[in-house]
């Protein structure tokens, strides 16, 4: 592998901080309390750093949730480590990406998902919230979907969502979810 | 009924329930891995201390920031206390944030429209 052109590339991509693999809670919260402080010594202003820390929670924790149900329903370990969350900053804007292998019989419900999200606008969106929250309450586990998780990062995103789904050459379709604040 | 006290981690609040007093405080951040397991103790002591008696309750809460499957359980806790309250039992609800939060003065809005209780917000000076 070659290492420098990896940092490279990543300093040219203004990945201030990333993982890939399996990683646990403590690594997330760990990366998470550092992002806060990064941020908080930019000097960002309040809601651009809470928006930005919000977005990486549940951006993170819905690939590391999505990994645990997978791996209750039997996936394969390859699978389950595909998993990367990267925050950067680009010129004024704070990118979140995180992507994971979905697996074929939940991507109807995703691409649906994020069809319905990317039409609505602020109100709707709240609207959409409060719905999915009256759902979901007194749930463990939310349903297949990303669920409330992924309206919040669109109530948060100053533009819509960027995504997209990608084959791998083993036939499997790899998600990659892009938040702009 | 025992007090339920747990301090605060960086993905969990401090909780102190306090039934003597009749106060119960949520304090700090919450985005914990599985923050349904986390909140059950919580919602079950809610349950037990709300079930009988007309002893005023006093919640203050000073959640500066909620992940959303926390919020799911914050939700299912002012539900309780909606109850209650339906029952008439007496409770306020403060929930205070630092005025330079806006996020979270937004966030503690859509839980007030959730409920008809007391409830007051507090901006605390930075």
């Amino acid at each position: 592998m070659k290492l420098f052109q990896l940092k490279e590339q990543m300093q040219e991509a203004g990945i201030l901080a990333s993982f890939a693999g399996s990683f646990s809670h403590g690594v997330l919260e760990e990366l998470g309390t550092s992002v806060k402080k990064y941020l908080e010594n930019a000097e960002l202003g309040t809601s651009m750093m809470m928006d930005v820390f919000s977005v990486y929670i549940e951006a993170a924790q819905n690939v590391r949730n999505y990994a645990e149900r997978q791996r209750a329903r039997g996936a394969v370990s390859a699978d389950l480590d595909s998993s990367i969350v990267a925050i950067a900053q680009v010129g004024a804007e704070f990118h979140i990406h995180s992507g994971n292998i979905v697996d074929a019989s939940d991507l109807d419900e995703l691409r649906a998902q994020l069809q319905r999200l990317a039409g609505l606008d602020k109100a709707g969106l709240k609207a959409a919230y409060k719905e999915q929250l009256r759902r979901e309450r007194g749930l463990p586990v939310v349903g297949k979907g990303a669920g409330l998780g992924l309206i919040e990062m669109a109530r948060r995103a100053t533009k819509p969502l960027i995504y997209s789904l990608t084959p791998t050459a083993d036939g499997k379709t790899f998600f990659s979810l892009c938040v702009v604040i | 009924m025992e007090a339920l006290r747990i301090p605060a981690t960086p993905a969990t609040p401090e909780v102190n329930f306090d039934a003597d007093a009749g106060l119960m405080t949520l304090n700090g951040e919450s985005y914990p891995e599985n923050a349904f397991e986390f909140f059950r103790p919580l919602l079950k002591w809610t349950e037990g201390f709300l079930q009988g008696g007309d002893q005023a309750v006093k919640v203050e809460l000073a959640l500066s920031y909620l992940n959303t499957s926390s919020i799911k359980s914050i939700m299912d806790f002012l539900d309780l206390l909606e109850a209650a309250h339906r029952r008439a039992r007496p409770i306020t609800v403060t929930w205070s944030y630092s005025q330079d939060n806006e996020r979270a003065l937004e966030m503690i809005e859509e839980f007030k429209e959730e409920v008809t209780l007391p409830f007051f917000i507090l901006a605390v000076p930075v």
